[in-house]
């Protein structure tokens, strides 16, 4: 990987005795849009608010292409940023958030934000208060796009919205990477929200990375076996078990292995990236039972 | 990040422009009113005393009166409303919705980002506050030196630049409340607390000893007493005497002493004081005694430096208040 969007190491944040995020270190590429994907109380949020600047770290490193972040206004503009909640100001109109934006990013493209109010449909004279859940998200979005940001975050950003606003959210999100280049991160407890997004995945469980790479990779390499009752040793060399289980006759394994598998007494199927993402989840936990 | 400021704040601007334009039509009108009734001292050559008095009786009987408390009230009413309504929102309410995530993620750093709205709100706040200072002052100037005197406590704090100093200190004890706090209602509750201890605390502990104030010793005049409160009862009783003081001037502390020195409380003398004596005869004992008046006092010339000082000090405070919420901004707020 070339200089990293974003890289963490032994990221921490403490608030007093609680502890957010522990030890996590990671690196995202740039000019991919990367999923990251854990458990609610995962760190996700903690991590993408330091990532901005928004939190100051408790211990450890955080480099935002290349920078500490929001150290300065070069910083500030090379970063967009779409908070969890999509907080807009509901005294102002629509066309006041565009003014806004005009007004505080020297990079701001005026045309953009006007396309896409227009092609949302949204009034300008409207009052931000007055929108939808979907359109309020979508003008916080324009809003960080219009900055013409290298890098935009996004934190669960279709959380709140229904399927069809979800839908049109991200697509318009992906119209705008796929022309300009920009790198993306954005989270979900969801994989499914991601799926059709993401090229790059980082699955976070309790501050650590349970995996993390190309999704056609990860696809590619990741297989579910099924075959008679066998223990993991019966497995073919070469291969990582993420995730097993057996019934009296048969047994499942999620493994992952760069080589084909040609062993005739197994069933391989393909696997999708939510089962994929889950294996990851519960490894852990399996470990820790037994 | 000043135009969105001000974007944000215009319409509180303009109610406040425009309150503050009825009360200047409110002191204009009342004001000729005043003029008119003030005309006899102006006109005046020599021996102005009778028309002063008589400008001062007639003025007590008037509705001008209340328009004079009302005024001056307003004018400790102004900075309390700035600190609540205009200080303690200005962050509060942004943490509360969130919204200040939205604008820090702009190109705006966030000591830029504070620096505007302090410009804008506390440059607007200080500027009306003292154009309504100047209306007021201008309005009850005759009656600050026929009638009262400005240098007294409450009309003090409510002339002159003053009130521009409670303003802006109310207004960043407000912004800096809202910070720490985080929502908007207790916010304004503690600013409203602070900023009447610290009206409260400033006459009665701390502007008399703002410039040197004057000290003076003098016979007591007991044909102009003040007041005097006798005691008689088991060891003798008491006998407490204030004398007149000094006229407009600020009497921060007026002793009666006896030629010694000593402050004097009685008793009484319960021949010449008691039930069977002579009319005169306590008056005459009092005269015996050569007591005298000890004054400290703020003279009417020590306005401005008073003024100077106390005004000096708000703002002082309120430079303190906003190099902590950049501190604060910078390195704590999240």
């Amino acid at each position: 990987m070339t200089r990293p969007a974003l890289r963490a190491e032994g990221l921490t944040k403490r608030y007093g005795r609680r502890v957010a995020l522990s030890g996590c270190t990671l690196a995202v590429p740039t000019a991919r849009v990367t999923g990251l994907v854990g458990p609610n109380g995962a760190g996700k949020t903690t991590l993408l608010q330091m990532a901005v600047g928004m939190l100051p770290p408790t211990a450890g490193t955080i480099e935002v292409l290349g920078a500490r972040p929001a150290s300065g206004a070069a910083q500030l503009a090379k970063v967009g940023f779409v908070a969890q909640d999509t907080p807009v100001y509901s005294g102002l109109s629509v066309a006041d958030h565009l003014r806004f934006g005009a007004h505080t990013n020297p990079r701001w493209d005026h045309g953009l934000a006007q396309d896409r109010i227009a092609q949302l449909g949204l009034d300008p004279a409207q009052k931000a208060g007055k929108l939808s859940g979907g359109q309020r998200a979508q003008l916080a979005l324009t809003l960080a796009l219009a900055k013409r940001p290298d890098l935009l975050v996004l934190d669960e950003p279709v959380a709140s919205l229904d399927p069809m606003a979800r839908r049109e959210f991200l697509k318009s999100l992906m119209a705008h990477t796929a022309e300009h280049g920009t790198s993306v991160i954005l989270s979900s407890h969801l994989v499914s929200d991601l799926e059709r997004v993401c090229d790059y995945l980082i699955v976070l469980v309790d501050s650590q990375v349970r995996v993390a790479g190309d999704v056609d990779e990860l696809m590619g390499s990741h297989h579910r076996l099924t075959g008679a009752r066998r223990d993991r040793a019966g497995l073919p060399g070469g291969v990582d078990v993420i995730e097993e289980s057996h019934t009296d006759r048969q047994s499942t394994f999620i493994v992952r292995s760069t080589v084909p598998i040609d062993d005739p007494s197994l069933d391989a199927g393909g696997l999708s990236l939510e089962d994929l993402v889950l294996a990851y989840m519960s490894k852990p936990g399996r470990e820790t039972t037994r | 990040m000043i135009w969105f400021t001000w974007r944000q704040f215009r319409t509180r601007a303009a109610i406040a422009v425009v309150a503050l334009a009825a009360c200047g039509v409110a002191l204009l009108i009342t004001g000729r009113t005043l003029a008119q009734m003030y005309a006899g001292v102006a006109s005046c050559q020599s021996d102005c005393g009778a028309a002063l008095s008589q400008f001062g009786e007639q003025f007590r009987r008037d509705d001008l009166f209340l328009v004079y408390g009302l005024s001056s009230l307003l004018m400790y009413l102004v900075p309390a409303l700035v600190g609540a309504f205009w200080g303690a929102p200005l962050i509060a309410h942004e943490l509360e919705t969130g919204t200040h995530r939205l604008a820090w993620n702009q190109t705006v750093t966030r000591s830029r980002w504070l620096a505007s709205k302090l410009a804008v709100v506390g440059g607007t706040a200080a500027a009306l506050t003292g154009v309504l200072g100047w209306a007021v002052s201008t309005w009850a100037r005759h009656i600050d030196t026929a009638v009262f005197d400005r240098i007294e406590a409450p009309n003090f704090g409510a002339r002159g630049i003053v009130p521009i100093g409670y303003a802006v200190f109310a207004f960043t004890l407000g912004v800096t409340c809202g910070m720490l706090i985080r929502r908007t209602v207790p916010a304004m509750a503690i600013t409203l607390a602070g900023y009447a201890a610290v009206v409260l605390a400033m006459p009665l502990w701390l502007r008399a000893h703002l410039i040197p104030a004057l000290h003076e010793t003098r016979p007591l005049d007991l044909e102009n007493l003040s007041s005097m409160i006798t005691n008689t009862g088991e060891g003798g009783g008491t006998m407490e005497l204030t004398g007149p003081g000094m006229p407009h001037a600020w009497n921060v502390s007026n002793l009666t002493i006896t030629p010694a020195g000593d402050e004097f409380h009685g008793p009484p003398d319960p021949v010449a004081c008691g039930e069977d004596a002579a009319a005169n005869a306590c008056d005459a004992w009092l005269t015996s005694l050569n007591l005298r008046e000890d004054i400290i006092y703020h003279p009417a010339s020590h306005f401005w430096a008073l003024q100077a000082a106390e005004t000096g000090i708000l703002l002082g405070l309120a430079a303190l208040l906003v190099m902590f919420s950049f501190w604060w901004v910078r390195r704590r707020l999240t």
